[in-house]
């Protein structure tokens, strides 16, 4: 019964061992003394000779029993080795998640880029197809066609460019509007953003270059309503659902009925502040009914289409929109502003 | 304009305080800008009468009053006034009273006597001289009638009032009068216009007998008219005229000369007084001036004339410039006897013109601009004739002389009820338009759906449909109009090519760490000049501005790269350590000129960099991706702009053209631009890039064989551009070379004397089966000889 007690002691001096082993050098090479060719247990089945025959059988169950338990403890204390090296490798590989480092540089749109494009989006959402034109213009299209005949005040040389008699610096991207009704068939529903220009001097508010967006709907039975309704759907995807927009009678040679359009300050909601000057309302676009000579002018039958039309001007709402007090900054190039935008 | 409200008052009866004044009127369609209270906020002043007053025991110069404010017992105040004394009437601030300003009056102590208020001077009140002519610079105002004490001071003080200042628009010229706005009101608030008084008697002189008038020519002058008024009497203005000069912000002369400014704010038309006896021929003549004319006007300006101008003559020539501003000569003085009173209607655009030409600018000159109504020419004179009559400055002479050859009549208009109803979303009954037309004086009927209707005499602005529909509208009031939606066939609606292809550059350029700029579109030739162009180079020809601010935006952009320099240099200048900018823009190019008479305008993108991580390759790759994501084959070629460095700069070119130039900005460029560091320009012919732009088509299938890799270095001149050898290495391996790179370039002595040595990696790979090792050898040995074959290359092992 040696033998038995043998296998046990081996077992549990090999279990003892296999406990120290700190490393996996350490697992190899017990390894090696007590499963390998020459290890602990395998002397044991060389010494089966002197083992009763009749009881080999047996003993040689229990070798194997203890062998397969010392190969599992084995594999179970080098997986828990290798997972002990894992973790302290992670943790020498720990760095400083804080450290504060420059970023990598992302670029940004031009404040005006950004507006504009949320206004077009709101627009061709409702239809709206957008048409650019020159910026350098005939007098005829830019003036002439939109019912502002060679002596109406807007046409002094105060406000225009001209280039010479019949050619001026568009002051507005009205032109393109009548460039289309002379053009297509209703129904037209178009928008125009576009540069125009204005012999303004520079200061805070005046640019002699600014940015006009445009709109206009040609079709049977436009009602003033309709420029209502969209003007209200424009403010709403824009500002919120609880902006409203107030109509006020006002005067443009290209519409008649015309309308001043003020929309809920967006900034107090219409309570009152130093944005709005305490009405609660801000003034953003001007609007009407297209002038039923316009269309004539521009080849359509007033008896037969109406029409409206508005314009916005994106620098007033993109200074509206972010507080920006001076409109030189929008032209000025300075990186130190440009890169606030997000 | 600005006016008196209590002046508007006198016409109708507005049911309104200022500011609810203001917003009916707004809502309405009269832009009043503005609202400002004369008594500048003044509360709790009242007449006090002095009852006692002896010095202050404690003082040289204090007096301690008791006065009469009207509460009853008489109040303590102390007054430090030189002029106080017992008896007096002045102002009191009573205890809580609130001064212009704001200031507030409090109970207190001078000297240890309690005051209980305080006696006022004018400065105090803000009651300007004008307005009250015993007002002094120092000590109490003191009033020289008789009022109760404890009245309010404010009426007294004629400050009792608001000013309105309204913005009248371009439609609306009868606006620009008391009476005009003072009709507006009425009819916003459906009350009463009552028109003032404009009777007169007329003495036994006839005009006829005293001044004869002609109009040469009546297409600059459609009406002329005038009344004489004899027996003249030179002498102040009462103040009630005198302070609704000043609420308008004009200057009281003498009693005929406010009596044509107070008409003129009135009536809204421009008025002249002429001395008859100065009236030389007693004759008025209407002209156009002679060529080479010359009239000294009244600010004592001499002009000489073209022709064009419109002038006002007497038998021996010009005397003023018509509608514009008079002569030094026809003045009225102290000494005037007789008058002619000029009112007339004027062309606009040759006032405007006359008036540009000659840099004059008046009150008539605006007026006359913006149009004045020929049809209420009579009213106006008959009104100055009533006031001078009312003020005894004279005696109106019987008659009037009227040039009127073409009297125009007031505008008809005929107009469907359901029309003007379908137009502006509004429901509005036929019966109600004619009520709110009738309100704004037209006259007006409806049979069936028929409207018909015509202005008063003082609306020049209506002509058809759409004018009665603004008319009824905003009258009935545009918070009616509903909020639809539009019917009718849809549109698909969708954004411009152009700028869905300049969105998708922005987009990458963002990506790529750049920020977006806007310039002005026009530049000058200071600017251009700094490119340093050659005398033939087309972006010289630039379009040029008849009329521009300055001389440096008096040109339109031929290039965005001055703009882009400029702005590099002023982030420079502001201590930005890197700047990476893009702009789209438009060039103008005067010398291709479009079918209809316009330039060509093109679309470009210009790009500029500096900082320590920017170099030429940072911007010129920044270039190629682009081209890249938009699908360009592209040449490189080095060629220097003359602003760019010689030595580091390129033209990217297509089949087609150039698409762009990129290089580092040459240091003179640099120099004229005060950048003191290295900086990077591009710009890209974004009709060229889209022209050689190739839309992606279908994907290819991911390889399923392996790759084989080898790497090649070369021993080349160092001048030698790299490029081309890549190019030769990609030909030669040819289909089965799926790619080529170039990973280092060594210039170090060991590469030899005047060499350079260039390391390819090179990618070869059959679709359809792995490569052998001979094929791969074979390949590697072509390449080999194609190099040597081209650029004397060796293999360096």
């Amino acid at each position: 019964m040696s033998m038995q007690e043998d296998i046990r002691r081996i077992r549990e001096e090999a279990a003892q061992a296999l406990a120290d082993a700190g490393s996996l050098n350490d697992l190899a090479q017990w390894r090696v003394a007590v499963l390998g060719k020459k290890g602990s247990l395998t002397g044991l089945l060389r010494g089966m000779g002197q083992v009763d025959p009749a009881l080999r059988p047996q003993v040689g169950q229990w070798i194997n029993a203890a062998r397969e338990e010392l190969e599992g403890q084995l594999a179970r204390r080098e997986d828990a080795l290798k997972r002990e090296a894992r973790a302290h490798q992670l943790m020498e590989e720990t760095i400083d998640v804080t450290e504060p480092r420059p970023l990598p540089r992302v670029g940004t749109q031009h404040p005006n880029t950004m507006v504009l494009d949320q206004v077009l989006d709101c627009f061709i959402g409702l239809g709206f197809e957008v048409v650019e034109g020159p910026q350098v213009e005939l007098d005829h299209y830019n003036f002439e066609l939109l019912n502002i005949p060679k002596n109406h005040p807007a046409r002094d040389a105060q406000d225009t460019f001209y280039v010479d008699d019949n050619v001026v610096l568009r002051t507005h991207t009205s032109p393109v509007q009548a460039r289309v009704m002379l053009s297509r068939k209703p129904p037209i529903r178009i928008v125009c953003p576009g540069r125009v220009f204005r012999a303004d001097e520079v200061d805070a508010t005046h640019s002699p270059v600014f940015h006009q967006i445009e709109g206009l709907v040609i079709d049977r039975d436009i009602t003033m309503g309709d420029l209502k309704g969209t003007l209200d759907a424009f403010a709403h995807r824009l500002y919120g659902a609880d902006i409203q927009t107030r109509f006020r009678p006002s005067f443009f040679p290209f519409t008649e009925p015309s309308a001043e359009v003020d929309l809920t300050c967006f900034n107090c909601r219409g309570t009152g502040c130093r944005v709005c000057k305490g009405t609660g309302w801000i003034e953003v676009l001007g609007s009407g009914m297209v002038n039923p000579k316009v269309l004539e002018m521009c080849g359509i039958d007033p008896t037969v289409y109406s029409g409206f039309a508005f314009g916005i001007g994106l620098e007033r709402i993109t200074m509206l929109r972010y507080g920006i007090p001076d409109m030189r900054l929008l032209f000025e190039g300075d990186e130190r502003f440009l890169r606030q935008f997000r | 304009m600005k006016t008196s409200l209590n002046w508007l008052r006198q016409y109708t009866d507005i049911p309104a305080d200022a500011q609810q004044f203001q917003r009916d009127m707004i809502m309405t369609g009269t832009a009043v800008e503005g609202v400002e209270a004369l008594d500048g906020g003044m509360s709790g002043v009242v007449v006090g009468r002095v009852v006692r007053c002896v010095p202050h025991e404690n003082s040289d110069h204090l007096h301690v009053c008791m006065v009469d404010a009207g509460q009853g017992e008489p109040l303590q105040i102390v007054c430090g006034a030189p002029n106080v004394r017992e008896g007096i009437l002045a102002p009191v601030a009573l205890v809580g009273a609130r001064l212009p300003g704001g200031h507030e009056i409090k109970q207190g102590k001078l000297r240890g006597v309690d005051s209980h208020g305080m006696l006022c001077s004018a400065t105090e009140l803000n009651v300007p001289q004008e307005l009250y002519p015993s007002v002094g610079a120092e000590g109490l105002l003191i009033f020289q009638e008789e009022y109760a004490p404890g009245s309010d001071v404010r009426p007294i003080l004629g400050i009792d009032d608001h000013i309105v200042d309204v913005e009248v628009l371009a439609n609306r010229p009868d606006c620009l009068s008391v009476w005009g706005l003072a009709r507006e009101a009425a009819a916003v608030f459906d009350a009463p216009f009552r028109l003032p008084a404009l009777d007169y008697t007329q003495s036994s002189q006839r005009i006829e007998d005293m001044v004869s008038i002609r109009v040469d020519d009546p297409d600059l002058c459609p009406r002329y008219a005038g009344r004489v008024v004899t027996d003249v009497r030179i002498g102040p203005s009462p103040l009630w005229l005198r302070a609704y000069l000043h609420a308008a912000g004009m200057r009281s002369i003498n009693n005929i000369v406010d009596i044509t400014n107070f008409v003129m704010l009135e009536t809204g038309h421009p008025m002249h007084a002429f001395d008859l006896d100065q009236v030389r021929g007693r004759q008025i003549i209407v002209r156009r001036a002679k060529p080479g004319e010359t009239l000294t006007t009244l600010d004592e300006k001499q002009h000489t004339l073209t022709g064009s101008e419109l002038m006002i003559c007497d038998a021996q020539g010009p005397t003023g410039l018509a509608g514009i501003m008079g002569g030094l000569d026809s003045e009225i003085t102290d000494n005037t006897h007789s008058i002619l009173f000029e009112c007339a209607a004027f062309d606009r655009t040759n006032t405007r013109m006359t008036a540009r030409a000659l840099g004059i600018r008046t009150e008539a000159s605006g007026r006359f601009e913006r149009g004045v109504n020929p049809l209420t020419v009579p009213q106006a004179l008959d009104r100055a004739c009533h006031l001078v009559e009312q003020l005894g400055a004279g005696q109106p002479a019987t008659g009037m002389l009227d040039l009127y050859p073409n009297p125009a009549q007031p505008a008809t208009v005929t107009a469907s009820v359901q029309r003007i109803a379908q137009r502006s979303g509004v429901d509005i009954p036929g019966e109600e338009m004619l009520a709110l037309l009738r309100r704004l004086h037209f006259t007006a009927e409806v049979k069936g759906d028929e409207l018909t209707a015509t202005a008063p005499i003082f609306r020049q602005d209506i002509e058809g449909e759409a004018d009665l529909c603004e008319e009824v509208l905003r009258l009935a009031g545009y918070d009616r109009i509903p909020s639809t939606l539009m019917r009718g066939e849809a549109t698909p609606g969708g954004d411009s090519e152009n700028r869905l292809r300049q969105k998708k550059l922005a987009r990458l350029l963002g990506g790529l760490g750049y920020d977006e700029i806007i310039n002005y579109s026009f530049f000058g030739q200071k600017q251009l000049d700094s490119l340093s162009l050659p005398q033939d180079d087309p972006r010289l020809n630039a379009l040029r501005i008849r009329n521009p601010l300055g001389e440096d935006t008096a040109l339109m952009r031929t290039t965005l790269a001055p703009d882009m320099l400029r702005v590099l240099a002023l982030n420079m200048s502001r201590g930005t350590q890197q700047a990476m900018l893009y702009e789209f823009g438009t060039v103008f190019d005067a010398a291709s000129p479009t079918q209809e008479g316009l330039i060509a305008e093109r679309p470009c993108l210009c790009l500029g960099s500096y900082g320590d991580k920017e170099s030429f390759y940072t911007l010129r790759d920044t270039v190629l991706a682009l081209l890249q994501r938009e699908g360009v084959a592209w040449d490189i070629t080095a060629r220097a702009e003359p602003y760019l460095h010689p030595g580091r700069s390129a033209v990217i070119t297509g089949k087609e053209g150039i698409i762009a130039r990129v290089g580092e900005v040459h240091p003179d460029t640099l120099d004229a631009y005060d950048m003191d560091g290295k900086a990077y320009l591009a710009e890209i012919d974004l009709e060229q890039l889209y022209r050689h732009a190739r839309p992606m088509d279908q994907v290819r299938d991911l390889p399923r064989m392996p790759a084989v890799s080898r790497d090649i270095a070369l021993v080349l001149d160092k001048g030698q551009e790299l490029l081309p050898v890549m190019n030769a290495i990609r030909r030669a391996g040819g289909a089965l070379m799926e790619d080529v790179a170039l990973f280092d370039v060594y210039r170090g002595a060991q590469a030899g004397e005047g060499k350079k040595s260039a390391a390819f990696a090179l990618t070869f790979r059959a679709a359809d089966r792995t490569l052998e090792e001979q094929e791969i050898a074979a390949l590697m040995d072509k390449v080999q000889r194609s190099v040597k074959a081209q650029f004397g290359a060796e293999v360096r092992s």
